[in-house]
This record gives structure tokens, C-alpha cells and sequence, in this order.
């Protein structure tokens, strides 16, 4: 055998011919039967070619306070739509609304990759009606959807923490892995809306039915419907009367943050911000001026309570407290030189905030005062590497935890090394870092958190918004002697008789805080951010509060107040739930007797 | 340089001019789709074209005579992939692909050319003569049936079949009798007569009709009574089995199938549905069309699969009879061309592939336009260079290689 086979005998290659010729012949003749002879009987199954599926959107999950107040609800709206359209029917029908019903703006635009085209969205009555008895016989294509709206009945309350929900973009669509969403969805862009949109959103379900060329439904097959799943509700640890007590004191005209926790947990109570916005305007098709303002404003949108960096002033001096104690540098007994409202440290003298001076304090009473020498003379005897091991522990300079969207900011714990990279390592550093300034910098819920861990024995809790809470990180090497003396001196803020946080007294309970004053470098009035840190009741702690305000001055006398009205509201309600509880008890026995 | 001047330009041409049809007629039917990839089908398919095109024109500068000796270990390598995608294939309802680093394969795309070059080789290596020969009909047999057994496990029945296509038109060309080709595809007519859903009571007369019919006509022209007899008792077998098998071995969803086929209508919002929504966008589609991207079957997605096993229902309802009468003209051509180029040639194995290759193309495009149109059942065979997918078109635009190869060398033996 081998290749060069010749072939000779050739059989005639027009047998094969013919027999493709032949297949073709049949081919053709069936299009020809098709596409010509029978052809307006397919034009018109076409046309009638409803047998559709219809989606049936899920209904999103409600979110609820502690107690199941609501949040975030869904509001039904009309829709006017023209279903599976094309660019002629589209223009006509669209010329008959704008005729009958005198409205000559339109959403949606023509395109060729959508099925639906909505038309108008969040109509009235009025136009619902015009559609439905004028409009709908001559122009079958018209459709009024009924479409769920986000609304969030508190307005601006927790306006950051829901966050809010926007029409997805094109590119988010086709990303998406499940072909979840359509062209025109709502879908959460920040906030718990966001971070919850799997389990809030649902699982839509299918409908499958036939409608004539008049729109009318023919025929259904229900047996192959697939029914909608409704969204979780999410529950949170928020209560809302914290939450709007904390909105009411924070001033108006100032920019500002309060978190509260749950001391214990880390479930957060409260968290507010100042300014604030409405969600509602995000998913309003009426207004889209005030939606404009509030994205084009850089501050408004900005969750100060996880991503506001603040250098937080006095409220971070019980960290060198306990570190000095801890190590031994000091005792409760102990005193310095005298404070005479400054001190020299090489070339650099060091103000107090008393320019008048304090006289010789212990450690209590300095931090009663908030004496800024004392905690000078603290660190030169401490060093950065202890102050700085100290801070570490109760989770400055790093992230929370908590799980947000966008995700809170970590601050600034600067190192030695921080301050070598740039314009070199002085003692004076530390000065400045013992009392919460300098490049420190900490967002409200880190203050929080190093509050909680403060009045809660030594516990480092990870604070979050909803279901169970995450286990607490016991803190090494802080004994519960240390923290008594730390809680004393907070104590004594509130109700010593140079305490700085006299403002936060408040009857039938005993609480325990910090002020802090913080200048801003670069600031351009020159204003300070006051600051406050609390906790309630003194003895077992069950609350921890952290506030700020932006050029709010000083700590004790602009942002206790804030603080002093979370820990009301929050005590007024502990108050009224335990008489609410023993009245449940005694109906709960009264009918046990009855039986 | 000699083979710059032989290229075959028309077969060139028309090829491109496919492919490039092809590639507009994937970007019309994933246009509305809501997945991106899908959406980009059409880049893929025109990337994969390149190069393709590219391999097809190294392919015809291989040096001559060097695919014959390379004919079994081809055929043998085709085999090994298929086994290597029992095993490890995946695919979402049949295992089809085959993972190769980066690339997705489909290997039995490839294994259907591989097949009929091994052919091809089985066949020149005997003469007219021993082609009529029983024994040398079961070898071409077993050609077929080894690489078709292991994808019916796959299992993709359609090019399951279309590995048996090109064997009798390369055994008519190798020069077997037309008797005997009759006596061949004799059984697949008593299949088709003895079928009782297809001729609605008339099917035993039929049947009985053919099958001394032919019996008597076979005998009239060779006067072999053995002969004869066999015939007659292999046509009388195939017909009993199709009746045993219709009303005892097959499920009744493989019934539901045929009987779907047969009449869409039965069952519209399950296996009738694509039949039935093809003929709608075909029919609907008219002289002229419906215009490009406008295809309402296809943008309400009621064309199932339209990238891919439908895209001629995409053309003939967008560009009407006119598109679809150029694109099956374009069909035809190649066709043609494959077969003139087997006429012309004059070395008989390379003869025997171009012959092989036209009536494989032929197959392809015959069952897979007659599903579209509702004259052939539902087998998921891809239209060739028109259909989105990367294995069958580079194994389509290299047979055209293959093709331009032996056009080149058609005067030599």
C-alpha cells in the first residue's frame, strides 16, 4: 500500500450532486412554504406570541428596631409600562399618553435591549385611570405595574446607618451571577441596605401566562408559576429612641457623631450623624434636586460615626492611666510637681488647660480636672512603646469590626517609627499623644468601644448591628483594680467638685465619663472638636456612649449634654420595661389562677 | 511560490463570506441577552475565526503526502480524546468539552474529520474492486462505528450520527456497486416505512410494499438469489425491530420526543417549544425580514439556543427568505466545490477526504436548517460556521484547509 494511490475508475460525481441538490431542493421548498405561502400565518403567531413569563418581584425583607419598629418599609406605586415593545409602537403609544394625559415627561427611553419600557413611573390615580378606561383598548401595550418603593418612615433618622437604594447600573446588572435584577431595579447602594442586599432582596418568582393581541390574559399555567420568596427581615440592634434622642441633641448647626453601645455586648444601641439626609429622595422619582444636593455636598453623605477621624483629646487619657498604673509608674497616692499651668520639657513648654494650674494632683484627680500636666509628667516617665501597647489593647488604630458598607476607617496610633519617617522622633510627641492629640486620630465608634471596654471589667467587644453578638475579647494584663480606680476617676468627672462633666449628671442614675476638648490642627477658625465619653449606670455598666462635635469647643459643656440625653432616654426606657415586665408577670400569674 | 497560485480563491471567498455572516448573525441574536457572555459571543466566534483561518492556511502548506502516513495515529489520537472526555468531560446536560489548559474543547468535532481522513486511508488502500467486498465493508464499518459508539456515551446522539454520514458517499466513490449502497441504506427505509406514527395506518402496506418492491427490483438487476434473499430478510428484520422496539424498548419520554417532532403542537410549552417558536421566527421573517437586531422572536428570547443550534432561525427571520436563501446558496457552493474538487483530484485517497468532507458539510447543514424549519427532529447539531462555537469552527475552517490542500495537489498522484 502507499499513497500514491490513483483513483481511475471514477464512479460519476453527478449521483452526488444530485442527491445534495435534492436535499437543498427540500429545504428551500420548505422555506418557500414557509416564509411565503404561509407566511402571514406566522407574522401573526408572532405577534401573538404572548405566552410570556412575568416576573413577580419578591417583596423586600423589613427592617425593624430592637423592638420591631419599623425602618425601612415598602410602599406600593403605580407604573405605567409598554411591554415587549419596538421602536414604532413605542413613539405612537407613547404620543397617545402624553395627548390623554397632558404629561409630557416620560422616564424611560426606547431601546432595543429592553423588553419592558417603563414609561412613567410613580404615577397618580388620575393617570392610572386614564390608561385603564381611555388609553388601554386602543394601545394594548400599555401596562400598569404595580412597583414597591423603599420608604423609610423615620426620614433623616439613621439615615446613614440604613443607608439608601438606587436603580442599579447596567454594568452591576449583567454582573450580578444570578440574573437576579432587571434594567430599572432598585438595589441597596450603601448603608445596612447594601450590606444585606442578598437577604433583604428575596427570590422572585415566575409567572407564566398567555394574553391575547388585546392584552387580556387568555390563559394562565399556574401549575408552573414559581411563587416570589419575600425578603428577610432584618432585625436590629438599634433602638430607635436612643437612636432619635441622640439626632435631637446633637446640634443642628454643627457636623457631628454619637454611638452608643450595648457596654457588654457591643450591640450597637445608637449611632447618629450630623448632618443627615433623607433615604426617601433616593428612590423618589419627584426629587431629583434634593437627591443632587445631597450627593454633590462632600459632608452630608459621610457616616462620621466609623469614618469621621478625630483626634479625640482628653477622653483618651485613661489610656496612660491604666498604662501607668499597670506598670507601676504611679499609684493612686502618688502626686507630681505641682501643675502651674504649663511645663518645660527641653525647649518646648507644654500648656495645661487650666492656664492657671491645677496644684498637686494624684491620679484621680487629674483625671477628674483633666490636668494635661500630669499626664506629662506620665510620659516622660513612659515612653511611647508602653503608652503605645496600652492603646493597642483596647483597639485603637485598627478597624472595629463591624461589618458596613462603606467600611469604617481604622484612625491613627502613631509608633515611633511613624514619627521617624517624617520630620523625626521627639519626646514632645508623646506629650502630645498622652492626651489624645497630636496625629492621633479615632473614630467615634473606636471611643466607643475603648469605653465599653473600660466600664465592662476589661472586655474588647466587637460592635455590630444585628443578630447574635460576636464573643468578647478578654483584654491581657489589665487587672479589674486598675479599671476600678480608671471607673472611680470617671466617677469623679461627673460629680467631683472640679469635675469637667458636671453636665452629665443625671437623676435616679449613676453614671461616669470623659470630656475632651481636641484642637484640629489646620483648622481655619481655630475651633476645638468637643468630645465626650460615657458609660451607665456606674456599677454594672450596661451602656457606653461616644460624641463628638465638630468645632463644638469644649467636651464638657457642648458634647455631655448629648451624651447625658442618650443615657436618659436609655434609662427612661430600662425604667419603663421593668415595669412593663413585672405587669406582664402579674397578668401572666392572674391568669394562671383563673384556671 | 506554486501554492500561492493554486490557492483555491472561490472556496476561500465563500468560506470568509460564511463566517463573516455567521459572526453578524451571533451578534444579532445575543444582543437583547442579558448575559455578558453571551453578549460577546460574537468576538469570541470572530477571534476564533482569525484564528482558525490562519491554521487552515497552515494546514494547506503541509508538505503533500504527509497526511497519509499520519491518517491512523490521527484517527487513534481522535479516539483517546473522545475516552479522555468520558472521563473527565464536562458539559451541562452531556459531557462534551474537554479542558486543555486554557482552551474548552469539544473533541469530537475534530474526531469527525479525523474519521473520515482514516477513511479515506482504509479505502485508497484497497481497490474498486475489494471495495465490494463484505469484509472490507465491515472494516469502513468499524471506522465509524468505534468513534460514534464512544459519543453516544457522551451522550450527544446528533454527532453520534453524523460520524456515519460520509461513509456511503466514500464508499460510492471508492467504487463500490450502487446496488450494494442500496443494500445498505435499504434497512434505514424500512425503518422509516415500517414506523407507524409517521404514515398513520398506512405504515404495514407501505412497508410490505417496499419491501418486496425492492426485493423484486434488487433481484430483476443482479439475478442473485441469495442475494435477493438476504436482502429481503434484513429489510423484513429492520422493520419487525422497529415496531418491537417502538412499542416495548423505548422510554416514553424518548416517544414523547419523536412524537413531538412529529407534531409540536402536542406538547407547546415543553420539547414542541423550540420547534414550534423556530417555524414562528422563520415563517414571521417573510421575503424580506424583520431587519437586523429587530427579530422579536429572538429579542423576547421565545428562539431558544438562537447563538448557537437556532442561528439560522435568527437569519431567516431577520433577513427573510432572501438571507436565507443566500445563506444556504453560500452552503451549497461549498459543498459543491468539495465535491468537484474530489472529481478533479487525482490521487485517490486525497480524493476519498474531499468527497468525505463535502458530504459531511452537507449532513451538518441538511439536519440542522431541516430542524429549524421542522423537516428534521431536534438533535442539537451546529450549523457549520455559523453557529457560536469555537471547536466546531475551527475544526470546520480547517477541513476547508484540508480542502484547499488537495486542490492544490489535484494534478499529482
Amino acid at each position: 500500500m502507499d499513497f500514491s494511490q490513483r483513483q481511475d475508475q471514477r464512479p460519476s460525481i453527478n449521483g452526488l450532486f444530485g442527491i445534495v441538490a435534492l436535499l437543498f431542493l427540500i429545504l428551500i421548498l420548505r422555506l418557500f412554504y414557509l416564509q411565503i405561502t404561509t407566511s402571514d400565518d406566522y407574522a401573526r403567531k408572532s405577534e401573538n406570541n404572548r405566552i410570556t413569563q412575568k416576573r413577580m418581584k419578591a417583596p423586600r425583607g423589613l427592617i425593624v428596631d430592637r423592638s420591631g419598629r419599623i425602618l425601612a418599609r415598602n410602599r406600593p406605586f403605580y407604573t405605567v409600562s409598554l411591554v415587549r415593545t419596538s421602536r414604532k409602537d413605542y413613539e405612537t403609544t407613547r404620543q397617545a399618553f402624553i395627548e390623554e394625559t397632558g404629561d409630557t415627561i416620560t422616564d424611560g427611553a426606547y431601546s432595543r435591549r429592553y423588553r419592558t419600557i417603563r414609561l412613567k413611573r410613580d404615577v397618580d390615580f388620575r393617570t392610572v385611570s386614564i390608561v385603564e378606561e381611555r388609553l388601554k383598548d386602543a394601545w394594548p401595550l400599555l401596562d400598569i405595574e404595580i412597583e414597591a418603593q423603599r420608604h423609610y418612615p423615620f426620614r433623616e433618622s439613621a439615615a446613614h446607618l440604613l443607608g439608601y437604594m438606587g436603580i442599579i447600573r447596567d454594568e452591576d446588572r449583567r454582573s450580578a451571577t444570578d440574573k437576579a435584577y432587571m434594567a430599572g431595579d432598585f438595589i441597596g447602594k450603601t448603608g445596612l441596605e447594601k450590606v444585606y442586599e442578598n437577604e433583604l432582596r428575596g427570590l422572585d418568582g415566575v409567572r407564566y401566562y398567555e394574553v391575547d393581541a388585546g392584552g387580556r390574559t387568555r390563559q394562565e399555567f399556574t401549575e408552573r408559576d414559581q411563587l416570589a420568596e419575600p425578603g428577610r427581615e432584618l432585625r436590629l440592634t438599634i433602638d430607635i429612641d436612643l437612636q432619635l434622642a441622640a439626632e435631637r441633641a446633637l446640634p443642628d448647626s454643627l457636623a457631628g457623631a454619637a454611638v452608643a453601645l450595648d457596654a457588654q455586648t457591643g450591640a450597637i444601641l445608637a449611632m447618629a450623624n450630623k448632618p443627615t439626609f433623607d433615604p426617601n429622595i433616593f428612590v423618589s422619582f419627584q426629587a431629583q434636586k434634593e437627591r443632587q444636593k445631597v450627593l454633590q455636598s462632600e459632608t452630608t453623605l459621610l457616616n462620621r460615626a466609623i469614618r469621621g477621624r478625630y483626634p479625640p483629646g482628653s477622653t483618651l487619657k485613661m489610656i496612660g492611666a491604666i498604662a501607668a498604673v499597670e506598670t507601676g509608674i504611679t499609684d493612686t497616692l502618688s502626686t507630681f510637681a505641682a501643675c502651674v499651668g504649663s511645663l518645660q520639657v527641653g525647649d518646648v513648654v507644654f500648656r495645661c488647660n487650666n492656664r492657671s494650674g491645677h496644684g498637686e494632683l494624684n491620679l484621680i484627680e487629674a483625671i477628674e480636672t483633666s490636668c494635661n500636666t500630669y499626664f506629662h509628667h506620665l510620659a516622660q516617665l513612659m515612653g511611647i512603646e508602653i503608652w503605645r501597647e496600652y492603646a493597642e489593647k483596647f483597639g485603637l488604630g485598627r478597624p472595629t469590626g463591624l461589618v458596613f458598607e462603606p467600611g469604617e476607617y481604622e484612625g491613627l496610633l502613631p509608633s515611633r517609627q511613624y514619627y521617624q519617617e517624617r520630620d523625626g522622633w521627639t519626646l514632645g510627641h508623646l506629650l502630645n499623644l498622652i492626651i489624645g492629640q497630636g496625629a492621633m486620630l479615632a473614630t467615634p465608634i473606636q471611643m466607643a468601644r475603648y469605653t465599653a471596654a473600660i466600664a465592662n471589667g476589661g472586655n474588647l467587644v466587637t460592635p455590630h448591628l444585628s443578630g447574635l453578638s460576636p464573643s468578647r475579647q478578654r483584654i491581657d494584663g489589665i487587672s479589674e483594680s486598675t479599671l476600678d480606680i480608671i471607673r472611680k476617676a470617671m466617677h469623679q468627672v461627673v460629680y467631683g467638685p472640679q469635675g469637667t462633666g458636671w453636665r452629665l449628671a443625671i437623676d435616679d442614675i449613676e453614671v461616669a465619663g470623659k470630656s475632651g476638648t481636641a484642637q484640629v490642627p489646620n483648622r481655619e477658625n481655630n475651633s476645638n472638636d468637643a468630645w465626650f465619653v460615657a458609660f451607665a449606670p456606674y456599677i454594672n455598666p450596661e451602656i457606653a456612649v461616644a460624641v463628638v462635635v465638630e468645632g463644638g469647643g469644649g467636651g464638657g459643656s457642648t458634647a455631655a449634654p448629648v451624651a447625658r440625653e442618650i443615657i436618659e432616654a436609655f434609662h427612661t426606657k430600662r425604667v419603663h420595661s421593668e415595669k412593663l415586665e413585672s405587669r406582664v408577670d402579674s397578668t401572666a400569674s392572674y391568669s394562671l389562677s383563673q384556671r | 511560490m506554486k501554492l500561492i497560485r493554486e490557492i483555491d480563491y472561490l472556496l476561500l471567498a465563500a468560506t470568509i463570506a460564511t463566517v463573516a455572516l455567521g459572526i453578524i448573525a451571533i451578534y444579532s441574536a445575543a444582543y437583547h441577552s442579558d448575559s455578558q457572555v453571551v453578549q460577546i459571543a460574537w468576538v469570541k466566534q470572530a477571534r476564533f475565526a482569525v484564528i482558525a483561518l490562519l491554521g487552515s492556511l497552515v494546514v494547506m502548506h503541509m508538505p503533500n503526502k504527509l497526511l497519509y502516513g499520519l491518517s491512523y495515529p490521527f484517527y487513534g489520537i481522535a479516539l483517546l480524546s473522545l475516552l479522555a472526555v468520558l472521563l473527565w468531560g464536562t458539559g451541562e446536560d452531556a459531557a462534551r468539552w474537554l479542558h486543555v489548559g486554557p482552551l474548552r474543547l469539544q473533541p469530537s468535532e475534530f474526531a469527525k474529520i479525523a474519521s473520515i481522513i482514516a477513511l479515506a486511508r482504509y479505502l485508497s488502500d484497497c481497490s474498486a474492486e475489494h471495495v465490494n467486498q463484505a469484509r472490507h465493508f465491515v472494516g469502513t464499518l468499524m471506522l465509524c462505528l468505534i468513534p460514534m459508539a464512544l459519543v453516544v456515551r457522551q451522550p450527544d446522539l446528533g454527532t453520534a450520527i453524523s460520524f456515519t454520514a460520509p461513509l456511503l458517499p466514500m464508499l460510492y466513490w471508492a467504487g463500490m456497486r450502487r446496488i450494494y449502497v442500496f443494500f445498505v441504506l435499504s434497512p434505514l427505509l424500512s425503518v422509516a416505512f415500517s414506523f407507524e406514527p409517521l404514515w398513520q395506518g398506512a405504515a404495514p402496506y407501505l412497508f410490505a410494499i417496499f419491501i418486496t418492491g425492492s426485493s423484486m427490483a434488487v433481484h430483476l438487476i443482479l439475478g442473485r438469489l441469495l442475494f435477493t434473499i438476504t436482502i429481503f430478510l434484513t429489510n423484513l428484520a429492520s422493520g419487525l425491530v422497529t415496531v418491537y422496539l417502538w412499542d416495548h424498548f423505548l422510554r416514553p419520554y424518548q416517544k414523547d420526543r419523536i412524537m413531538t417532532f412529529l407534531d409540536p403542537e402536542s406538547d407547546r410549552l415543553g420539547t414542541g417549544w423550540n420547534i414550534i417558536q423556530s417555524k414562528i421566527a422563520i415563517g414571521s421573517g417573510g421575503l424580506t425580514g424583520k431587519g437586523f437586531l429587530e427579530g422579536t422572536q429572538t429579542k423576547y428570547e421565545f428562539l431558544p439556543a438562537a447563538h448557537t443550534d437556532f442561528i439560522f432561525s435568527v437569519v431567516g427571520e431577520e433577513l427573510g427568505f432572501i438571507g436565507a436563501l443566500i445563506t444556504l446558496s453560500l452552503f451549497f457552493f461549498l459543498i459543491a466545490r468539495a465535491l468537484y474538487i474530489g472529481s478533479v483530484t487525482n490521487n485517490r485517497f486525497y480524493s476519498l477526504i474531499a468527497v468525505g468532507l463535502g458530504s459531511m458539510l452537507a449532513f451538518h447543514v441538511f439536519v440542522n436548517v431541516g430542524m429549524t424549519i421542522g423537516v428534521m427532529p431536534v438533535t442539537g447539531l451546529p450549523l457549520p460556521f455559523l453557529s457560536s462555537g469555537g471547536s466546531s469552527l475551527l475544526a470546520n475552517l480547517l477541513a476547508i484547509g484540508l480542502l484547499m490542500h488537495i486542490f492544490a495537489y489535484r494534478h499529482e498522484y
